[in-house]
């Protein structure tokens, strides 16, 4: 796709150079404003590389003139020219070049690389800077690397090509990214501001926008770059250009095709046992260590266990079940099922699927206009069952020229769809979804009963589990979707040739809808006969409207510019759902919410809203001296209908400072630093992510909750009311104020770049909802600004470019610490519990979600120990020891210590790609180092917690009195202790994967006589992974939970509750120009 | 000078409505808020909400800790029943049973009380406000008589409340209307208790003797008398209980029964009857999705899959003990009183072992066998796991199929059912007033009663159960195959006070078994440690998982105070809440 970056923001380009050192480009144009052309010619050529492979994709333009042409296959082009005029070529990262005709009919080129400050970047407001004038911190992703991935979001693979950027995400279809920057700033809201062509938008998915429309991607990571945006800004923000702008010319169209085939990077099937005899042997030593009868009534004798013919009906005399007449058998309620030898459910519900990724980009223009249309079609089958997601999107970009105004529109419509019953992650993340504990199921369960329908663990003894492929079955037509009007419409007029208005109303609207359907479970040890039907539809309009004005000019070596704006901005946003139970007929045409096809009495309907609006305005001042020191102030004043009418308006200033050594004397020709920039940033931004109206308290109420039947008629219940929250009419802005030192360096004559920045973040006046007394009732608590959180950390990228090879490598780290809650408590747990308890804490001191829990110190080996050791309920020998860290004597919920932290010390990416003649490869590795994940499973595959399928090492590293250093305490029905919250569950969730390999081959032209160019490449994904981590993938997505004030994932990450894992992806790609 | 108007046009374009712009947007969206509630609706409805929390369950979860009848800390706690089902399905209550109140699993159910306690009292006294705020504001707007019972019934409920976290915490933190700071300390259970009669008091004087609107689920004053007896008996008050107890039984518009099937039923035209003083009224299929409205908090106690009613769970599973308490001997009375032996049988008492039972039994008790009201007899098929938690079920709480008392909404809806959860009974308090005759001397008072409730209990024994008429029978009806059912008279006046005292508290444990009263009488009698070691001992050889019980000591005189509400009590550092003795 680089070949078409080279046209966005022409109007931008073309304004710029005016008032904004904006590098070679501009001067070049500078110097060329006023056109004197002779007779035109053609020329033709070829442009090469400095390592001599062709290059597609380069603009070629007649300096001073909208002509221009891109290069095709081979790297050729032809163009029609004055004879004595020039051509300019240029290409995103390539040094441009500028080229006198001279009458010549044949110009070849060769292009360098740009040096790295050279770059230009778009920052706040889509103005583009020079990275020599910028002096915070901003990272350009590397989109070509990037977009090599399958994946419905770009931001799904951020984290290995951009420093300072942490990703989240599982292998669910569409599933959702969680994308921080630099840590995390709030107890809740810490999605950073998306700005997609200029329109502000806070979401997780950004699945409506497709990847291959975005041209580039910047990351403003500081507050002195960031606060511009001010308001939303605290949590960094990604600049997204989707622009494709075409230039003059006929239309030509790109074709992007790609299918594959993906399956699960790894399996429970690997661990988990399979046979049915070995896990009836688990069952047995848990009973007979615990001193207690082995049950019998489905393996029979436990001294000779067998396979039994049938594991329901119950009691079927003689029991096990030998002899059952299958006649018999009636669906629903007279349901058989037989034993299994062993059911690998793993299998039966994961495995291979489709992925298809199509798109045609055409683009083209006149002289005074450009278009660029795209076309796209996602479709991703998930690895689970009855589980994929589709996403259509159309999007037109067009841009006019009518003297000193330019206007245009960007817009993009997409369609999502996804359907099965893990489509957006929340179902993966509890244990009832397909993954939790269902897919835990005993391997003597089967999968389907002897009349076909579904089976289950029904008999006692085999769990309250639900049937994996039937939970995905029922919800196979589960569709969810998303429908998305997505852009903008600009102006911008020159009022002189130093100042510039613009204008941009930007608009995001939605529409969604959700169909559910929960069918009966007679075939469930807790069986259920009523089937359900629940859908919602939603609707949203978020429109923001700017205004900006701009000076610049140069006196003599002082170069100044002055940025001055205004935004409003408005959102609302509707909500309606219904439901109803015991539909007549569950046939997909009959699955609506009307009296006459269920139990009319079941039926519910109920909407909700919200609304919020912002104002703005907002002002920047830039100075270049000499290239050699820079300096910008940002000041933005933002007013929040969130907040108190008395604290409604927060005024967020930064500064930055720059200075580039390299251009001082003493520094000139060095031989290492060829050049060197010092950057330094400060600046405050703020935060408002709090659901509207809150300033109040609230008052509600709801007939399960506040509803009454006092007059004692059992089915007539009076209206009731509550407070459901508490307002608190001082909310004010969160601030972030964040400090930043950086230096960009490239050394050894331009051949190696590197960046380091190293910052520190805090937020103050941190507002969330702390916990309140019960005795104050269960109203949501009010929210405050009372928290205090601090980010330090550092990120860094070391690149080399050769010619024909490049590897470049980016860093990060930081250290994330809660400073002050509310200013009482030191602490509150984690938003939800898994069976055995809350494993997380919020603690002053340590980072955000930490984990919490017992240290368990081994296994009690015998009597002589459990009397030296500190008094711990139900200690017996093989089962865990908790460490006594408060030293009382006894063990207590007051020996629950911190026991790991779900950050990680550093992650990092690697990218490599090799080109030779016609063919390339590209490997990108991501790396984490020194996160923990509390594996919540182990609730189950080791303590067997309703009766669930249990690792298969639990047979051979399970405490005996011969095998004392084992893994897993001793076997034992009785011990309620040992499986207590501890450090037991933690684990190292470190892990380095070869997140894409891409073996590319450029067709040469002398094969392509029907197409102008195409390159053929192969792909895997995740093709490997090095972890130590014991449990099913490491790479856990963020849980999707949402409190009172809004979405509190980063409360509760790195906990692994079953989620979807992620996909090894083969894929076969094709890229066509035409 | 046209680039310039266009400038001003555009900046005056932007600026429009600034204020208004924010203002509008402010307004909070789908709520009510305290203004519209300054209504007469607003505070009727701030009270309905207040009556709501008697049986608490999913305003943020927590239902089995909540449930109106306690059954896990009145009833699992005691020797009437184990936590039931199988082992790991709700473990918190596996601690519970096993006196390991200290564990973060039971500290979860231990918080899931507190917060449903008081959510009742933070109902009431915003009921209390709003009605103070609305009658200073709007005189007129609410008569004077019903502004009267409407504070009448927050205080009584207030009472209610408050004495629920006593009976559980003994030294808790008491709020009333007034109170603005959410992290006072505790009360001693003595100045608790006092404030709970006071409100009750205050309640009394303040309430109508009939309920406000003729509806029945509304307390009156004679609710209000009658639970001030309750709670004077339980603070050993007895004298003070004593006149109000009489006073109540004599002038009181209550009476017991005319038999005992009608006490716990799903019939419509049983409910509310003269035994009701006070009860959660439970209610299905009135457009809440999720049966939350029901009797809620008893839904797992149902006998499991494999049952007549496809239900689910198996909780709260009598004990052996308690099965074995309601045998009789030849003259009808409890064995217990004169064998020493009575609790030696560890066999499933079935159809098949007839044996002269107290027909209570059958109409508390699941057994094999035996009709199961008009479900069909009982089986072993319908136990969720008979090693773990032995071969009986729960039976108090299931309506008669021919009731029609189950919702058709929610997970596994059958489980779901309107059967009003009787929070205070005559029965109840009959029995309470022969304790108060007992330990004023006056035993022939105490026979008196104990023989008017064995009466009732003589009337009727589980039948057949094919339809309505025949799921309660006479209880020599020759239909009855299994059981030998006789209730006898004291016949003999009552001499020795101590005797007296045992034969109250025998009948007590008969008729309100797996009401979720015995752990908190065994308390309050004093015998809690003693009862309760002695049960272990014989319980844990019949149910095997019993020998990780900790035995019952002086500490669990008291439920432990959740650790973290403790923790959110703390006030610069200081905790405000200290944890009661021992834990």
């Amino acid at each position: 796709m680089k070949k078409l970056q080279f046209v966005r923001h022409v109007w931008r380009h073309r304004r710029s150079h005016r008032f904004h050192v904006v590098g070679m480009t501009l001067l070049l144009m500078l110097g060329l404003s006023r056109p004197v052309f002779a007779q035109p010619i053609s020329v033709t050529g070829t442009v090469t590389s400095a390592g001599g492979a062709t290059l597609r994709g380069v603009t070629v333009r007649v300096v001073g003139s909208d002509v221009a042409v891109l290069t095709g296959a081979g790297g050729k082009y032809s163009i029609t020219a004055p004879s004595d005029g020039s051509l300019a070529f240029t290409l995103l990262g390539q040094r441009p070049q500028t080229v006198q005709v001279g009458g010549r009919r044949q110009i070849d080129v060769t292009m360098q690389q740009m040096a790295y400050l050279e770059q230009v970047v778009v920052t706040g407001y889509s103005e583009e800077q020079r990275r020599a004038d910028i002096t915070g911190a901003v990272a350009s992703v590397n989109i070509e690397a990037a977009n090599k991935l399958t994946a419905a979001s770009l931001l799904q693979k951020l984290d290995a090509n951009v420093t300072g950027v942490t990703v989240d995400a599982s292998g669910s279809p569409g599933s959702r990214s969680t994308v921080r920057i630099r840590g995390i700033s709030s107890f809740q809201n810490n999605d950073p501001l998306y700005i997609v062509d200029g329109t502000p938008v806070q979401d997780s998915y950004i699945n409506f926008l497709n990847p291959n429309d975005i041209a580039s991607i910047q990351v403003l990571k500081d507050a002195s770059t960031a606060s511009i945006y001010g308001s939303r800004a605290s949590n960094g923000v990604i600049i997204i250009e989707t622009t494709k702008r075409g230039s003059v010319g006929p239309p030509r169209a790109t074709l992007k095709v790609r299918t594959g085939i993906a399956s699960p990077t790894r399996g429970y099937d690997d661990f988990l046992i399979l046979d049915a005899l070995q896990y009836h042997e688990i069952l047995k030593r848990s009973y007979v260590n615990a001193g207690l009868p082995v049950p019998t009534n489905v393996y029979g004798d436990p001294n000779n266990p067998r396979v039994p013919s049938y594991i329901w009906p119950n009691n079927c005399n003689p029991n096990p079940c030998s002899t059952v007449n299958e006649a018999n058998y009636s669906f629903p309620n007279n349901l058989i099922m037989k034993g299994s030898a062993g059911t690998n459910w793993w299998d039966a519900v994961f495995g291979s699927a489709f992925v298809g990724d199509y798109n045609l980009d055409v683009t083209g223009g006149g002289l005074d206009n450009a278009y660029a249309l795209s076309f796209g079609y996602f479709d991703q089958q998930g690895t689970a069952a009855y589980n994929g997601f589709q996403r259509g999107s159309v999007r037109i970009n067009t841009q006019f020229t009518r003297k000193k105004l330019v206007f245009g529109e960007n817009i993009s419509l997409s369609l999502e769809r996804s359907n099965g019953g893990i489509p957006n992650d929340p179902g993966g993340f509890a244990e009832d979804g397909i993954i939790g504990k269902n897919i835990l199921m005993q391997p003597v369960v089967p999968v389907r009963d002897v009349g076909g329908n579904f089976a289950s663990g029904k008999a006692v003894g085999l769990g309250n589990q639900s049937n994996p492929l039937k939970f995905a079955w029922g919800a196979k037509d589960n569709v969810s979707r998303n429908d998305r009007i997505f852009g903008n419409l600009f102006a911008g007029f020159d009022l002189t040739p130093q100042i510039t208005i613009r204008t941009r109303l930007g608009f995001n609207m939605g529409q969604g809808s959700f169909t559910g359907f929960a069918p009966i479970i007679p075939e469930n040890s807790e069986p259920n006969f009523t089937n359900n039907l629940n859908e919602n539809a939603s609707r949203f309009t978020d429109w923001t409207w700017s205004n900006t004005i701009k000076y610049g000019k140069q006196y003599g070596s002082h170069n100044v510019s002055l940025f001055l704006g205004q935004e409003a901005n408005r959102q609302t946003n509707r909500f309606l759902a219904a439901g109803i139970s015991n539909l007549i007929n569950t046939d997909l045409n009959s699955r609506f919410v009307q009296d006459a096809l269920g139990d009319a009495a079941t039926k519910t309907v109920t909407t909700i809203g919200g609304e919020s609006a912002l104002l703005s305005v907002f002002g920047k001042a830039d100075y270049n001296f000499s290239d050699r020191y820079v300096a910008s102030v940002t000041l933005r004043r933002d007013g929040s209908s969130n907040l108190s009418p008395d604290h409604r308006w927060g005024t967020f200033p930064a500064f930055g400072l720059g200075w580039r050594i390299s251009q001082e004397k003493f520094l000139a020709n060095n031989k290492l630093f060829s050049d060197v920039m010092l950057r330094f940033g400060w600046g405050v931004t703020g935060n408002q992510a709090i659901p509207s109206g809150r300033i109040v308290s609230q008052f509600g109420g709801s007939r399960g909750d506040t509803y009454y039947d006092i007059g004692g008629t059992n089915n007539t219940v009076t209206a009731g009311f509550r407070e459901t929250s508490l307002g608190n009419k001082d909310l004010k802005w969160e601030e972030n104020k964040s400090t930043n030192v950086g230096v960009d360096l490239a050394l050894w004559d331009r051949k190696v770049d590197v960046v380091i920045d190293v910052y520190n973040r805090e937020t103050n006046n941190l507002l969330f909802d702390p916990p309140i007394p019960a005795t104050a009732g269960i109203a949501a608590p009010p929210i405050v600004n009372v928290g205090k959180m601090e980010n330090r950390g550092i990120d860094f990228s070391i690149g080399h470019r050769a010619s024909n090879w490049s590897v470049s490598f980016n860093g990060s780290r930081y250290k994330n610490k809660i400073v002050q809650i509310d200013g009482v408590q030191d602490f509150f747990y984690g938003p939800i519990s898994t069976r055995f308890g809350n494993q997380v804490i919020n603690k002053v001191g340590n980072p955000i979600g930490s984990f919490y829990g017992y240290q368990a110190d081994g296994f009690f080996s015998d009597a002589a120990d459990i009397a030296a050791h500190a008094r711990q309920d139900g200690a017996a020998p093989g089962r865990i020891k908790f460490r006594d860290t408060n030293g009382d004597g006894q063990i207590t919920l007051a020996d629950r210590t911190i026991i790991g932290s779900p950050h990680p010390d550093l992650t990092a990416g690697l990218d490599l790609s090799y080109r030779r003649g016609d063919w390339d490869v590209s490997a990108t590795f991501f790396g984490t180092f020194g996160n923990e994940i509390f594996d919540a499973q182990k609730e189950y595959y080791v303590f067997r917690n309703f009766s669930t399928n249990v690792r298969k090492d639990l047979l051979t590293d399970s405490w005996t009195e011969q095998n004392k250093n084992a893994k897993y305490p001793r076997l034992d029905v009785n011990d309620n202790f040992s499986r207590a919250i501890s450090s037991f569950y933690v684990e190292d969730g470190s892990y380095v994967r070869l997140r894409n390999l891409q073996l590319g081959y450029e067709v040469p032209p002398k094969y392509l006589r029907w197409i102008p160019a195409a390159k053929l490449y192969l792909q895997a994904e995740n093709l490997f992974t090095l972890t130590g981590y014991d449990g099913l993938d490491p790479a856990l997505p963020a849980a999707n939970i949402f409190g009172p004030a809004g979405d509190i994932r980063d409360q509760y990450r790195g906990i692994d509750r079953g989620s979807y894992p992620s996909s090894r992806t083969f894929s076969l790609g094709i890229i066509t120009n035409f | 000078m046209v680039r310039w108007t266009a400038l001003v046009i555009l900046a005056a374009g932007v600026s429009y409505g600034c204020k208004d712009f924010l203002e509008d947007a402010a307004k909070p969206q789908g709520t009510l808020n305290e203004q519209t509630l300054q209504t007469k609706a607003g505070v009727e409805g701030s009270l309905i909400a207040a009556y709501r929390t008697l049986d608490w369950n999913n305003g943020v979860g927590g239902a089995w800790g909540n449930a109106a009848s306690n059954w896990v800390w009145g009833s699992v706690t005691s020797d009437d029943a184990y936590k039931g089902s199988e082992a790991s399905d709700q473990p918190p209550i596996n601690d519970v049973e096993a006196y390991q109140w200290a564990t973060a699993d039971a500290e979860s159910y231990l918080n899931d009380k507190w917060r449903g306690a008081y959510e009742g009292v933070v109902r009431s006294n915003a009921t209390l406000r709003l009605l103070k705020n609305v009658t200073a504001a709007k005189p007129g707007e609410i008569s004077a008589a019903d502004a009267a019972s409407i504070e009448g019934e927050a205080l009584f409920l207030r009472a209610h409340y408050t004495f629920e976290a006593w009976r559980m915490w003994g030294n808790i933190p008491v709020y009333k209307e007034t109170d603005s700071d959410f992290r006072k300390a505790n009360s001693t259970a003595a100045e608790a208790l006092a404030e709970i009669i006071k409100d009750l008091d205050a309640a009394i004087a303040k309430l109508p003797v009939a309920s406000r609107n003729g509806q029945t689920g509304r307390v009156n004053q004679w609710v209000a008398k009658a639970y001030k007896g309750r709670v004077l008996v339980y603070g050993g008050q007895f004298p003070a209980a004593l006149t109000i107890l009489r006073e109540v039984r004599t002038a009181g518009p209550y009476a017991l029964e005319s038999s005992y099937d009608k006490v716990w039923t799903g019939f419509k035209d049983l409910e509310n009857g003269k035994e009701t003083i006070f009860a959660y009224q439970a209610s299905i299929n009135g457009g809440e999705p999720n049966g939350n409205d029901s009797n809620y908090g008893e839904r797992l106690n149902f006998p499991h899959g494999g049952s007549t009613l496809e239900s689910c769970c198996g909780f709260h599973q009598p004990s052996q003990n308690l099965v074995n308490f309601y045998a009789v001997d030849a003259q009808g009375l409890p064995l217990a009183l004169t064998d020493p032996n009575w609790n030696a049988r560890n066999t499933n008492l079935t159809a098949a072992t007839i044996i002269p039972v107290d027909p209570r039994l059958d109409w508390t008790v699941g057994r094999d066998g035996v009709p199961y009201k008009d479900w069909g007899k009982h089986a072993d098929t319908w136990i969720r796991a008979p090693a773990y938690g032995g071969p009986y079920s729960p039976k108090k709480n299931v309506h008669e199929k021919a009731s029609g008392a189950s919702s058709s909404v929610g997970w596994v809806p059958i489980q779901l059912n309107s059967v009003n959860m009787h929070l205070f009974r005559y029965a109840d308090l009959l029995l309470m007033l022969a304790e108060a005759e007992v330990e004023a001397g006056v035993l022939e008072n105490a026979r008196t009663i104990v023989n008017q409730i064995r009466a009732r209990a003589a009337v009727t024994a589980q039948g057949p159960g094919t339809d309505r008429a025949t799921i309660a029978v006479p209880i020599n009806d020759s239909r009855i195959t299994w059981a030998n059912y006789r209730v006898g008279q004291y016949t003999t006046p009552w001499t020795s006070q101590a005797d007296a005292r045992t034969r109250v508290r025998y009948e007590r444990r008969v008729e309100l078994a797996m009401e979720g009263q015995r752990f908190f009488d065994l308390q309050r009698w004093g015998i809690a440690e003693a009862t309760l070691n002695a049960y272990l001992a014989a319980e844990k050889t019949r149910r095997l998982y019993l020998a990780a019980a900790a035995p019952f000591a002086t500490r669990h005189r008291y439920y432990p105070i959740p650790a973290i509400q403790i923790e959110l009590s703390k006030v610069s550092g200081a905790e405000r809440l200290k944890q009661n003795a021992g834990w």
